[in-house]
């Protein structure tokens, strides 16, 4: 994903919605522009002052996020789901949900010109289909009004909430996914999830020298599914090296890896258009 | 027949939302009637989780024949939907309402 903003430089609007670990601003380097505050779920807020000590908050709470001490009652912030019930319940009103800023959403310019959209959770904060689809929305803005037609998004793992909402819109998929067992089950089920919402496809085999019997089976679902077979990019240390020092793969050095992606930003593109989504 | 869109705006001149939970907004056009209605879904895409199952209870409920749209629906709110009869065509989502309509129509998008 670093080395395709790399490579796509001021020509796209990156977005990266893989907000619970977000890490393209380390390849990256944005400087966040401008800033703003995410709220999302709720927290019990406990009025001391009306309590009545009654603990009929603590006898429905399944989440122990209201604890007893001598006869008197607090909520354990840590713990508390925010779902409300112990305020449906209380006789005396005396607790009130709040909602919760659990992170902030960026929008930056990044070191290779274009602009980028991110966001950072706090600990413990999940990340959401609505942060993403916020995320998202702000690149499409900037997508606009700078006239750039490639939106870059990158999306996490999984076929959840987040992931439905990082999909939904999209032109094109690209999976990353290595020759191993876990690493074709989560393909198998992104695959079924993407079909769901008619989107074209194509994989990159990360390390696909791991292990042959796996990497025939990997070939044959893609093909099977209709997946196309971006490129193979076998086991390369070259990856933390660059890492280590803050860089893009493609920037860090010309080697094998870094050929290899150079060929697949070019034939993500050229999918992308011969479906006819870049106009 | 009645069809539902997912839409960006409230007019024939809006484009399609591809995307199906988090749409802006639900077009309902009865052609019998010839009319267009714009419902709002901006409840729904303030939900942290669950929008598209709680979109497709709302289309439901409007009761469409078709729903066109963009990219169809996700897991959860595809099980939603397959308790209704409504038609979903997919693969509009650079189109404007009234060409959604059209290439419907011509057959140039389909299920």
């Amino acid at each position: 994903m670093g080395s395709f903003s790399y490579l796509g430089k001021s020509d796209l609007v990156i977005a990266d919605c893989d907000v619970d670990a977000a890490d393209l601003h380390m390849l990256l380097g944005p400087d966040y522009q401008r800033s703003e505050d995410y709220y999302s779920g709720e927290l019990a807020i406990l009025d001391q002052d009306k309590c009545i000590n009654c603990g009929a908050c603590l006898s429905v709470c399944q989440f122990d996020g209201i604890q007893s001490e001598n006869g008197t009652f607090r909520i354990e912030a840590m713990n508390c789901e925010g779902c409300g019930y112990c305020q449906r319940v209380c006789p005396t009103n005396a607790i009130q949900m709040e909602t919760q800023k659990v992170g902030e959403w960026y929008t930056s310019s990044s070191k290779v010109g274009s602009t980028m959209v991110h966001a950072k959770l706090g600990v413990g904060a999940e990340n959401s289909g609505r942060l993403v689809a916020q995320v998202k929305n702000e690149a499409r803005r900037h997508a606009k009004k700078e006239g750039k037609e490639i939106i870059l998004i990158d999306g996490s793992p999984g076929i959840g909430c987040a992931v439905n909402s990082a999909l939904s819109g999209a032109d094109y998929v690209v999976f990353v996914t290595e020759p191993s067992v876990s690493g074709i089950h989560d393909l198998k089920r992104v695959t079924e999830l993407v079909k769901g919402f008619s989107i074209r496809s194509g994989c990159i085999i990360n390390k696909c020298d791991l292990n042959s019997q796996m990497l025939d089976e990997l070939i044959t679902f893609m093909a099977d599914a209709g997946i196309e077979h971006i490129a193979s990019i076998p086991y390369d240390e070259t990856f933390t090296a660059a890492m280590l020092e803050g860089k893009t793969l493609v920037e860090y050095d010309k080697g094998p890896a870094s050929q290899v992606l150079i060929k697949s930003w070019e034939k993500i593109k050229q999918f992308a258009e011969t479906e006819g989504c870049l106009k | 027949m009645k069809y539902a869109f997912t839409a960006k705006g409230e007019s024939w001149d809006s484009e399609i939302d591809p995307r199906l939970g988090r749409t802006e907004f639900i077009l309902i056009y009865d052609d019998k009637k010839n009319e267009l209605s714009a419902y709002s879904n901006s409840e729904i895409t303030q939900q942290a989780h669950g929008a598209g199952p709680l979109t497709v209870q709302k289309i439901i409920d409007l009761n469409p024949d078709i729903l066109i749209t963009g990219n169809g629906p996700g897991k959860n709110a595809a099980e939603v939907m397959s308790t209704s009869e409504i038609k979903i065509i997919t693969g509009a989502g650079d189109m404007k309402i009234k060409e959604a309509l059209e290439a419907y129509k011509s057959d140039k998008i389909t299920g």
